[in-house]
């Protein structure tokens, strides 16, 4: 697997931790454990979110690093094998 | 993936209900012509879009008709809470309140539920910019109708903002139109 794949799957982890627990807190608001996971969660993903947007960028439009050009709409797409535009058959 | 942000986006702060208005706005929430619709319609469709430009213009429209499916079901909420069932059938709004409630429901203005079958999503990405074209009209059109029913400037200006909205949408797909015509051309595709 590639650096930019692993990378994203350590993100998309995290993330969807994140994700569970936040379901967990909203019915259980005080839940130390829960909380203290949340947070641990929560610099781990902002970190490898960090790294990645630098190397391979937006992952959210609210991401830019220069003013040169939109990155954002890059290819691939998520639905995207990773080709993108080359497995679109007009 | 997507992640919830806990605002509106624009400000909807509505003071005096109306039941009679909500009905009327309730089909911009699941009627043929409305935001649900809307949405549904660009993120599935968002996948057979051939170019980056075109990708992106279906899949960040398509979100932003969430937000305004969330806009429309809070002017929804607001006109109808609280408001008592006797003065709801006073207002013929009675019929709405048998079978739902006070609730927001995904249906148009006559109660009839939300269909798929509003919406269409084809391979041909031609097929389906001109069916969007079509639709921020038809939505253009609808928030027309219920700026000329409303008199409430709480309720006039979030459905000017969102008439504007369908506007800017309709330009940027007649430009998504035009990309994905002439990367076809360069191509022999008959």
């Amino acid at each position: 697997m590639d650096e930019q794949t692993t990378l994203l799957e350590q993100i998309m982890a995290y993330d969807f931790a994140l994700y569970d627990l936040q379901l967990f807190l909203d019915t259980h608001p005080s839940d130390a454990n829960a909380l203290r996971d949340y947070k641990m969660a929560l610099e781990q993903s902002e970190n490898l979110r960090r790294q990645y947007q630098a190397k391979y960028g937006p992952l959210t439009p609210r991401y830019l690093p220069n003013t040169t050009c939109w990155q954002w709409i890059n290819d691939p797409w998520p639905w995207d094998p990773k080709g993108g535009m080359n497995n679109v058959v007009l | 993936m997507w992640f919830y942000e806990k605002k509106t986006q624009y400000p909807i702060n509505i003071k005096k209900p109306d039941p009679r208005m909500a009905m009327n706005i309730l089909t911009q929430y699941g009627g043929p012509n409305g935001e649900l619709a809307a949405s549904l319609r660009y993120l599935s469709q968002r996948f057979s879009m051939p170019t980056k430009e075109t990708k992106a213009i279906l899949n960040d429209i398509g979100t932003e008709e969430l937000a305004h499916l969330e806009m429309i079901g809070t002017m929804v909420h607001q006109l109808m809470d609280k408001v008592p069932p006797k003065e709801l059938e006073k207002l013929h709004v009675d019929t709405l309140y048998a079978v739902h409630g006070r609730a927001v429901y995904p249906s148009d203005s006559n109660g009839v539920p939300f269909t798929a079958a509003y919406i269409e999503s084809m391979e041909d990405p031609i097929a389906n910019l001109n069916e969007n074209l079509a639709a921020e009209q038809k939505a253009r059109a609808t928030y027309d109708y219920l700026i000329r029913m409303a008199d409430d400037p709480d309720v006039i200006d979030p459905l000017r903002f969102l008439r504007e909205r369908e506007v800017v949408h309709y330009q940027r797909f007649g430009e998504a139109l035009r990309i994905v015509q002439e990367v076809m051309g360069k191509k022999k595709f008959y």
